[in-house]
């Protein structure tokens, strides 16, 4: 009896293994899985990036997919939680065994998982990096330009464009940015040779900004940078307004503060103060959105630079996987990605790279847009790049 | 520098607000109401969506202020219905159980979307001596100067003050002297649900228009609330003003202007060691 069930349990155990392996190599020839990781809940909720990369695969399957097969999409909800962004990860890699990550909006997937993705060989193409990991990494390259090269670009563009020299910028808190925006103000001083006369970390979410816009006005500040999210940069220009100050300095603000809600909320009275578009501005009307327009109309999907960023990233992978010539593995990606060419593309200043390097910053572009009687319009025509004095 | 400590007031008085409220729901009923600014913030947000459909400010100041009595009603109904026998720490627990509650629902309601924030005053301000000086820091501190006047005054001179003053001395005992002393705790509880709307509306334009964050005013409130060591009212709002001038006159300070937003801690520790002076050691502990 003992020895007949062993026997059994060993017959069960050997029929599965045989049973596992025929169904992998089944799987060889199956869809092609791919991962995503943002907040799709919680502190940091955007819902369209992960909504258009799937509208995007669907359109490829639609079409008969690549290489005949089908483009299969997973997402994970990160929650802006550490723990779960790391168990996404690793369920998307490990278990579902995905070939990439591609259109990832988190604000901090890429600090957590970016030294796995290294260890696994697996490359992220984020939507939207925040945290500075996602521009120092050997296997993550973000196509947006991220919170530090946008600040650089926006002071350039004060110093440059607007010829200001008296420049102040004020970052709110956030955990392990500082340093991060602490070296963007030196890659600015450095290339242009001004100096930011006051550099401020002191605002709290959620605190009255109004002693700050102060210390603005007291150091006489020509242009102001306050880099944080839509939501702070009302209170802020609330208090400018209060103050009066609107006309006091060209109040400037990175990509985070471009939304529809920041302008609507403001109306007029945050006329002249300027934002950095890190793409083509989502709100206007250039062609290159057509397709991304189209997209999300037709799939019922709400406008935001997030999605337009996930959308970027997706259009992106699929041309680069596109030119595989052999199977289409994560092995395969991640040489596709390593040894590609720079990609054009007019939704982007600069092209997007991946290539062998340790670390990737390939968007180094801004558009900025003038606030008027609540929308946006262009108050430069072209796209602001990083002038590097080397 | 003058600026800097001026442009605290606004945070003051809401501050000083709310403060007044933690300590009316103490004295008469007998709760340290943790959830009191939420209650504060969800009439603000019933005022920010009917502002939001277009049916003007004061519309909206007037149904949010509404709004905010009848959620203070409804949890007052709560504790005088289920725990009016319980002790002081077990309603007080009770309050972080609504807080939560009204978070949550505050959350599921309203959504995390930015909504347009009216400043009630239109941004408007006076200037005197070169100080920038808003008006609804003039409104505020007039408010709560009126306030802490009125209630001291209601509480001496009228029948149901002084209905109220026996039910927080002996609350078996007045009831019993037919005082309807679940009618009075509901009605306590929405007076402060209107009062704490009213301020969280007035320090709404200078803040980050988030429920979460807004929520968390009841700390300096406490704060203030403290200083008036939960008995006066007149007390409380010289603490929570002095709470907000202190924020902003050190934010003028480099050196220790990043930890302005805890000043209120501080003052919590030295009011604390002020009203324990007296105390020999062995009997304090």
């Amino acid at each position: 009896m003992k020895a007949s069930g062993k026997l059994g349990i060993a017959i069960t155990l050997g029929a599965g293994l045989l049973f596992g392996i025929a169904s992998v190599q089944a799987q060889d020839k199956g869809p092609i899985k791919v991962g995503f990781i943002g907040g799709q809940s919680g502190p940091f909720t955007q819902i369209e990036p992960a909504k258009i990369v799937k509208a995007y695969f669907e359109r490829i399957n639609a079409n008969g997919g690549i290489q005949g097969r089908k483009l299969e999409f997973y997402s994970e909800d990160d929650q802006t939680n550490p723990g779960l962004a790391s168990q996404g990860a690793r369920r998307l890699v490990d278990d579902i065994g995905v070939v990439a990550n591609v259109g990832s909006a988190s604000a901090l997937e890429c600090s957590v998982n970016g030294a796995y993705y290294v260890q696994k060989g697996l490359v992220s193409i984020q939507g939207t990096g925040v945290d500075p990991i996602c521009f120092k990494n050997a296997n993550i390259s973000a196509v947006n330009t991220g919170p530090f090269t946008a600040t650089t670009l926006i002071l350039q563009y004060a110093a440059k464009q607007l010829n200001k020299n008296k420049i102040c910028a004020f970052f709110a808190q956030l955990p392990g940015l500082e340093p991060a925006y602490r070296e963007a103000v030196i890659e600015f001083e450095e290339n242009s040779g001004k100096k930011v006369v006051v550099q401020d970390y002191s605002y709290t979410p959620g605190s009255d900004p109004t002693p700050l816009v102060l210390k603005a006005k007291q150091v006489g500040c020509e242009a102001t940078l306050f880099a944080g999210s839509d939501a702070f940069a009302i209170s802020w220009m609330n208090a400018v307004k209060t103050q009066n100050l609107l006309k006091a300095s060209t109040w400037m603000f990175i990509g985070s503060t471009y939304t529809e809600a920041f302008a609507k909320v403001m109306g007029s009275s945050a006329n002249g103060s300027v934002v950095a578009s890190e793409f083509e501005p989502y709100l206007g009307q250039g062609k290159a959105l057509a397709d991304w327009s189209d997209l999300s109309a037709k799939n019922g999907i709400g406008k935001t630079s997030f999605s337009l960023g996930s959308y970027l990233a997706a259009e992106i992978f699929v041309n680069t996987i596109k030119t595989i010539k052999g199977e289409i593995s994560r092995e395969s990606v991640t040489a596709a990605f390593k040894s590609m060419k720079p990609y054009k593309t007019p939704l982007m200043g600069t092209p997007f790279t991946f290539g062998s390097a340790a670390s990737h910053r390939s968007n180094q572009s801004v558009k900025i847009l003038e606030i008027r009687d609540g929308a946006y319009r262009l108050a430069y025509p072209g796209w602001i790049k990083l002038e590097s004095k080397k | 520098m003058l600026q800097a400590a001026v442009a605290g007031l606004i945070s003051g008085g809401a501050y000083a607000l709310l403060g007044v409220c933690v300590v009316l729901l103490y004295r008469m009923v007998g709760v340290l109401n943790l959830a009191q600014a939420a209650v504060g913030v969800f009439g603000t947000y019933v005022m920010l969506v009917v502002y939001g459909l277009g049916w003007g400010v004061w519309t909206g100041v007037l149904l949010g202020l509404m709004a905010g009595a009848l959620i203070g009603a409804l949890l007052g109904s709560i504790m005088s219905k289920w725990f009016s026998e319980a002790p002081l720490q077990t309603r007080s627990s009770v309050t972080i159980a609504m807080l939560i509650a009204l978070l949550t629902i505050g959350l599921r309601v309203f959504g995390s979307d930015l909504r347009p924030a009216p400043d009630l005053f239109g941004n408007s301000s006076l200037e005197a001596f070169g100080v920038v000086i808003p008006t609804g820091a003039i409104v505020v501190i007039a408010l709560a100067a009126l306030l802490a006047f009125g209630i001291g005054r209601f509480l001496q001179r009228t029948k149901v003050g002084t209905w109220l003053r026996a039910l927080s001395e002996r609350p078996t005992a007045a009831e019993l002297l037919g005082i309807p002393a679940q009618a009075l705790t509901v009605g306590v509880w929405a007076v402060a649900g209107a009062i704490s709307s009213i301020a969280v509306m007035l320090i709404l334009p200078t803040r980050t228009p988030d429920f979460t964050v807004l929520t968390l005013l009841i700390l300096p409130a406490m704060a203030a609330a403290l200083v008036g060591v939960f008995k006066s009212f007149g007390i409380t709002i010289v603490g929570g003003l002095s709470i907000g001038l202190i924020e902003g006159l050190t934010s003028s300070i480099g050196s220790i202007a990043p930890f302005r937003q805890i000043i209120w801690f501080a003052v919590m520790l030295l009011a604390l060691l002020y009203a324990q002076r007296k105390e020999v050691w062995d009997a304090a502990r």
